[in-house]
């Protein structure tokens, strides 16, 4: 059975070649995406910092850790997905070879076991490939990170040894379970099918399949439905997770309905459209197989995108409403006193962010979580931010929730600033979160000391009194810091934020794309690979090699642009589930789609699948088509 | 077993399609048995059920009504595991267009059953069953680097390997010229005489007029039979039912 294994490796060398790639680079995107996870968990803050200094770096690196947290998720789905759904197409495009084996007298057991063991074999050297790869992919994605700033210069991904047991382990793992369930299917065809390329090879919605899909559908819809009940952090995170059940459920579903839409597309007149239309219908399972990566590649990129917008604009509408003052000053260190003696001004919000550490638990079980807390005058921040009756009593030693979240509003908190002793301080209520967040805890004045307050990051937020004169007050304010008008303001905030968020995903998205767009250039060449003859025959029925390959070239264009409006439904589902959460949680719904990023991933997705099948079918029609034709297998 | 009893046997045979006012009745209560040591053709009109009535007979499809018997075993009552042992060893198949596997060679393609049996098939074995069908000089080609005769002799010779009890050929010379099917069937010829049982569905009246027998076939029933035709009573056997439509 090896010795027609390895015949066979020869022989349909496209098929296997492109189980490998997506093995090789599956493993290296996850190898890397979890020595970056573990580089950054573990990296210690650079000596010589000040306490303050030392304790934004832990925040900065939490947050890293928490990115990379999804990017390794991220890269462990779609890693399952694109290998296991390319094991499967190579088992499916294999079936009438399988039933000849039947016929001369395999076995089930020999059938399942010849698939498993190429999977094994497969798998392996895709995961032995895929080690060095992943040195270069972390490489690329270390770059990213340091380049976009979420990391210092210094930062590097450093290898440990059991890594290799995950890469290979995953690898094997992965193609293993890709082929079994292929492979169990494959194993029940009956002999009579190698005679026939119809009967069960047509049936491609399985029981399996249509379980897979309701149940994902199912899992997809009530993210959806509890988005909004799950405040501000739990409805965003349930939005930006309702694009992958929600693909995985479209991607079962395609075999139905990507026949359906590409078939609705004008193909266009004549005998090259017809062709297309034809083979759209027939070959569901190609279909099916190409446009699954394409629909995981667009649900991820437009929904989680989408869905990051929306939360983004609906945080920065919020804090256009909640925001009382005509100035805002932004300088370092204690700025109150000085800001409060101009002539003109009415109040002023004097706001300094310092970084805290809150504990929680005790003894063994005691965790610190990093924080942000804010020091503030509550009357004055009442007054800017409209929260009235929210900081009333805070004074003294007592502190309160910020919008931040994070924080109980009542009982009490344990608290560590960087140059203080740790000390509990009870809680005098809070604002409720707010959609862009923030601190997490607000303080009044003579908890921090005035050391730490020094140079601090502070903003103030100034109204005018009646009457006063907004130039001359300005110009006065200009010399204590930066001074700007609350637009101006709103739209720098808004902008950073929007920088932030697309930096984001630019780096939680820019190599998985790159991997389900491989993805899909496998299905296609793994497709094609299996269609020499179809194509000789159209030839030889008056086909020219042109319209063989417009046709071609029309059917996979079809093919995915049915993806995309497929995709484009899985991410709905996660766009209308941020936007309930923005309702439920600030009373507005919003809705912001960055239109040019989908634009541009729906452009590269079409000129990827349209190059692809060029080539491919150009390959493929190469040779006359009567070479093919005379000598049947 | 002696040579008086049949290698096949049919009894009551009935294969339906489709369901309601749209059932066919491909094969309908057919009972016929195929003897031993001797090549009986089956032919009919398109459509008569002849394909359908091998692979009923051969295990490939299974039956709605009667039973299939091969030596004394009841196919019908044969499991998935009994029916690819009796694949494997009593059975072997021949087909119009020859499904041999394109990556492997003429010997690997001839020694692929008895892998598939756990047996490790040594080469004089695989090199007399090519010689058998004289291809011994072919053994290393690719199915793509031979002719269609030659690849049907090699299907053949994959059949013939496991030294079957039955030999199912369905229009083994279909997709052969002339002269490529008197080779195959005098290849055919040679091994019926030899004491091999072969079962061969036709609509060719010269293949048919090289078997011992011809049993004719239309819509699912046997409707005539004939022993030691010439082609031409043969094909004017076959044009008479065609007729009679």
């Amino acid at each position: 059975m090896m010795g027609m294994s390895r015949a066979g490796l020869a022989e349909r060398w496209p098929l296997f070649a492109g189980a490998f790639v997506s093995v090789t680079l599956g493993v290296a995107l996850v190898q890397s995406s979890l020595l970056l996870l573990i580089s950054a968990a573990t990296m210690d803050p650079p000596a010589g910092l000040s306490a303050a200094a030392g304790m934004e770096f832990s925040d900065n690196i939490a947050a890293v850790v928490s990115m990379l947290g999804i990017v390794l998720g991220i890269a462990t789905f779609l890693a399952g997905f694109v290998i296991s759904s390319t094991f499967a197409f190579t088992v499916a495009q294999r079936r009438r070879d399988l039933a000849l084996l039947r016929l001369v007298g395999g076995s089930r057991g020999q059938l399942r076991r010849l698939l498993l063991g190429e999977a094994l074999l497969l798998g392996g050297l895709g995961a032995a490939a895929g080690v060095p790869a992943g040195l270069g992919v972390m490489a690329a994605q270390e770059w990213l990170l340091r380049t976009l700033g979420f990391v210092p210069a210094g930062f590097h991904g450093q290898w440990r040894e059991w890594i290799l047991a995950v890469s290979f382990g995953a690898g094997i793992g992965l193609a293993v379970s890709g082929a079994a369930v292929a492979a169990r299917r494959a194993s029940r065809v009956r002999p009579l099918e190698a005679l026939r390329d119809t009967g069960e090879a047509a049936r491609v919605m399985t029981v399996a399949r249509w379980i897979a899909a309701l149940v994902f559908l199912g899992g997809a819809l009530a993210l959806v439905i509890i988005a909004p009940h799950g405040g501000v952090d739990g409805g965003a995170a349930m939005a930006m997770n309702v694009p992958l059940p929600a693909a995985i459920a479209a991607a079962a579903l395609s075999p139905l309905i990507v026949p359906l839409v590409a078939r609705l597309l004008p193909t266009g007149a004549g005998a090259a459209g017809l062709l297309a239309r034809a083979n759209l219908w027939d070959a569901r399972r190609r279909s099916a197989s190409i446009a699954a990566p394409v629909i995981v590649l667009i649900a991820l990129i437009a929904g989680t995108a989408g869905a990051e917008a929306t939360f983004t604009v609906s945080g920065i509408d919020q804090m256009r409403r909640q925001t009382h003052a005509d100035f805002i000053v932004e300088a370092p260190g204690p700025i109150g006193a000085r800001i409060a003696a101009v002539r003109g001004v009415a109040t002023a919000s004097t706001e300094t962010s310092v970084p805290a550490t809150i504990v929680t638990g005790h003894g063994e079980d005691q965790e610190s979580d990093t924080a942000t807390a804010l020091v503030i005058d509550p009357p004055a921040y009442a007054k800017a931010h409209g929260t009235a009756s929210a900081l009333a009593s805070l004074s003294g030693r007592s502190v309160a929730a910020g919008p931040g979240g994070g924080v109980p509003s009542s009982g009490s908190v344990r608290l560590k600033l960087p140059d203080t002793a740790l000390v509990e301080l009870p809680v005098a209520g809070g604002v409720p979160p707010t959609m862009s967040g923030g601190a997490n805890l607000l303080l009044p004045p003579g908890i921090v000391s005035p050391a730490l307050l020094a140079d601090a990051p502070t903003q103030s937020f100034v109204s005018l009194a009646p009457g006063a004169n907004a130039d001359s007050v300005r110009s006065q304010l200009s010399r204590i810091g930066k001074v700007s008008d609350v637009d101006t303001w709103l739209r720098a905030d808004a902008s950073s934020r929007n920088s932030t968020s697309n930096k984001i995903m630019l780096v939680i998205m820019g190599l998985g794309g790159l991997y389900a767009l491989i993805g899909v250039i496998n299905s296609i060449v793994i497709g094609a690979a299996a269609r020499r003859r179809e194509f000789a025959e159209a030839r030889v029925t008056g086909l020219t090699r042109t319209q063989v390959i417009r046709s071609a070239l029309l059917e996979s264009s079809a093919v995915t642009v049915a993806g995309l409006v497929l995709g484009g439904l899985a991410a709905a589902g996660a766009v209308i589930a941020a936007v309930a959460s923005t309702s439920a949680v600030t009373g507005r719904p919003a809705l912001s789609l960055p239109w040019p990023l989908i634009a541009a991933a729906c452009a590269v997705a079409l000129l990827v699948t349209a190059a692809t099948s060029l080539i491919t079918s150009w390959s493929a029609t190469r040779r006359p088509p009567v070479t093919l034709l005379a000598a049947r297998e | 077993m002696t040579r008086a009893d049949p290698a096949v046997t049919l009894r009551g045979v009935t294969r339906v399609f489709g369901r309601g006012s749209a059932a066919v009745r491909a094969v309908d209560e057919v009972t016929l048995e195929f003897p031993r040591a001797g090549w009986t053709a089956v032919m009919g009109p398109s459509g008569s059920g002849k394909s359908t009535l091998l692979h009923c007979a051969a295990g490939l499809e299974g039956v709605d009504a009667g039973q299939v018997l091969i030596g004394d075993t009841d196919l019908t009552a044969a499991r998935e595991h009994e029916l690819t042992a009796l694949r494997r060893t009593r059975i072997g198949f021949v087909f119009q267009s020859f499904n041999l596997i394109g990556s492997l060679t003429a010997a690997q393609n001839v020694a692929l059953p008895l892998r598939l049996a756990g047996r490790r098939p040594r080469t004089p074995e695989v090199r007399e069953t090519l010689a058998a069908v004289g291809l011994a000089d072919r053994a290393r080609h690719k199915p793509r680097e031979l002719s269609g005769g030659q690849q049907q002799r090699v299907a053949i010779a994959r059949a013939m390997v496991t030294r079957p009890e039955v030999l199912f050929a369905d229009e083994p010379t279909g997709a052969l010229d002339s002269s490529a099917a008197r080779v195959v069937l005098d290849l055919m010829r040679r091994m019926a005489d030899a004491g091999q049982s072969i079962v061969m569905v036709t609509h060719d009246p010269l293949a048919a007029a090289q078997a011992d027998a011809v049993v004719f076939l239309r819509d699912g029933r046997v409707v005539d039979r004939l022993a030691g035709g010439s082609a031409r009573e043969v094909a004017d056997r076959l044009a008479g039912w065609e007729a009679a439509r």
